[in-house]
């Protein structure tokens, strides 16, 4: 078995997890500070906030931001990537700059949208966009270019349409390259969304942490980002892993005649 | 029916010269010559699989519908063996008549690597025939089976040859009884970079042997 990439077993999470809130729960208790308030007290923090609506409004606004751009740096990232990965000379032309914007600090993208045009939601969102297009671009172009030549021989004798060709035998073989842009995608947009929000945005968890910083209310840095990984983590549960099992299921099809 | 001017390829190192050579309706050719001497490249020139060949050093071609039976079965794993057939063009009830007529009748939900080597040559060749093929391209269709399975194949491909007297194909084989029973056109590709010499008459097996025998030894 690979120790590396195998999924520790469920128990640990239970007897990790508790075992990390009771550390917790005893130093904050024999510190007694107000920079460190306790686990219960974070909790009442949570109830509080989700009883008034301001968390879920702030948890909606970060997260259809997140949607958003999400959704436009994996579009146009997927078309760039396999344009840089089927052709040479636009390959040529663009890696250069692929490599300036990966390279790029998140911050500076945000800081530039913001004083170009303004503190508004699209420079918000488009920070974000710009940041994520160059990581899906380069993931994507690795996937163009693993793209079997024999099925595109095989397709090209059966004159197969440029939509079926899509479809049916070019999304199957980038399907696992589209699964890492989308998680490595998601884990670096939650962080940049905050960033942006916190720097020119009036809603959402990163507006809501900068307030909480103002006034060093540790309480409530605590409760909106537990709540922010809870979200994370039920999407991840929800969607991401019933689509990955979905679609690899073809893979290691039961050998019944092999 | 199709017309072949090929200039010339070459990978780095010229592999297949000058070859003009003309294929008629209801050709039965067998393509042999020793191996990596070009073959694969010559099927794949024919079928406009070859970019670097000009659409001109095949003439003909686009008003014909291809057949290609690669070396690999090529059916898209992640699609089960009707919806492999019906992709290329074939209805519901031609891809289940084919399915049948291969011997793989019940098999249609299967995906293609739930299927052992033989089986799943088969269903390409299945593929091969929806498209209802003017030419058909079987690149060794009978290599690495065992000797029951390659014998149930050749009588298919046989019985599908008698049923479509008009349509021309071209198989690359090692075999010489392949080309007696199959064939009635033999093309030999050899030198390098390789030319092709063919014969009309492959009919009497014992001048078939002294013509390969000539052939393979320059």
């Amino acid at each position: 078995m690979n120790v590396g990439t195998a999924r520790p077993p469920v128990w640990s999470y239970w007897i990790v997890l508790p075992g990390l809130m009771m550390v917790w729960a005893m130093t904050a208790g024999y510190l007694g500070s107000p920079l460190l308030p306790g686990p219960m007290e974070v909790l009442d923090t949570l109830v509080r906030e989700s009883s008034s609506g301001q968390l879920w409004m702030h948890l909606g606004a970060t997260l259809s931001r997140v949607i958003l751009a999400f959704s436009l740096a994996m579009l146009l990232g997927t078309a760039i990537g396999l344009v840089l990965g089927r052709s040479r000379t636009f390959n040529a032309l663009f890696d250069p700059l692929l490599v300036l914007m990966l390279n790029l600090p998140a911050l500076v993208t945000i800081i530039l949208m913001y004083v170009w045009f303004g503190l508004v939601e699209a420079a918000a969102v488009m920070a974000v966009v710009v940041n994520k297009i160059p990581n899906v671009a380069v993931t994507l172009r690795e996937g163009a270019r693993s793209l079997d030549y024999r099925l595109e021989q095989m397709a090209s004798v059966y004159r197969f349409s440029l939509w079926q060709r899509l479809r049916d035998v070019w999304m199957p073989q980038l399907f696992p390259y589209l699964m890492v842009a989308t998680r490595g995608g998601l884990a670096l947009i939650w962080k940049i969304v905050l960033v942006v929000e916190l720097l020119g945005r009036s809603n959402g968890v990163g507006f809501q942490l900068h307030m909480a910083f103002q006034v060093f209310d540790v309480s409530a840095i605590l409760a909106y980002s537990l709540a922010f990984i809870a979200v994370v983590q039920l999407i991840e549960l929800a969607i991401l892993q019933p689509l990955e099992n979905r679609s690899s299921r073809w893979r290691q099809p039961e050998s019944v005649h092999a | 029916m199709l017309e072949l001017r090929i200039a010339g390829r070459d990978f780095g190192q010229p592999v297949l010269g000058e070859i003009f050579v003309g294929i008629e309706r209801g050709d039965r050719i067998c393509l042999m010559g020793p191996s990596g001497i070009g073959k694969t490249t010559l099927l794949n020139a024919i079928a406009g699989l070859d970019k670097s060949i000009p659409e001109s050093a095949v003439l003909g071609r686009e008003v014909l519908r291809v057949g290609y039976l690669f070396q690999e079965h090529r059916l898209l794993p992640w699609k089960s063996l009707m919806s492999n057939l019906r992709l290329v063009g074939a209805s519901k009830r031609e891809a289940e008549e084919l399915l049948m007529q291969v011997g793989l009748a019940g098999y249609g939900a299967y995906l293609p690597d739930q299927l052992s080597l033989g089986m799943a040559r088969r269903a390409a060749l299945a593929r091969c025939l929806a498209v209802k093929p003017d030419l058909l391209l079987l690149d060794e269709p009978f290599a690495s089976l065992d000797p029951i399975m390659v014998a149930e194949l050749k009588a298919l491909v046989s019985g599908i040859l008698d049923a479509q007297p008009d349509m021309a194909m071209i198989c690359v084989t090692h075999d010489d009884k392949d080309v007696v029973s199959l064939a009635n056109r033999l093309w030999y590709l050899n030198g390098k970079p390789a030319s092709l010499q063919w014969t009309d008459t492959v009919g009497d097996p014992q001048r078939l042997e002294k013509l390969l025998r000539r052939l393979r030894h320059g």
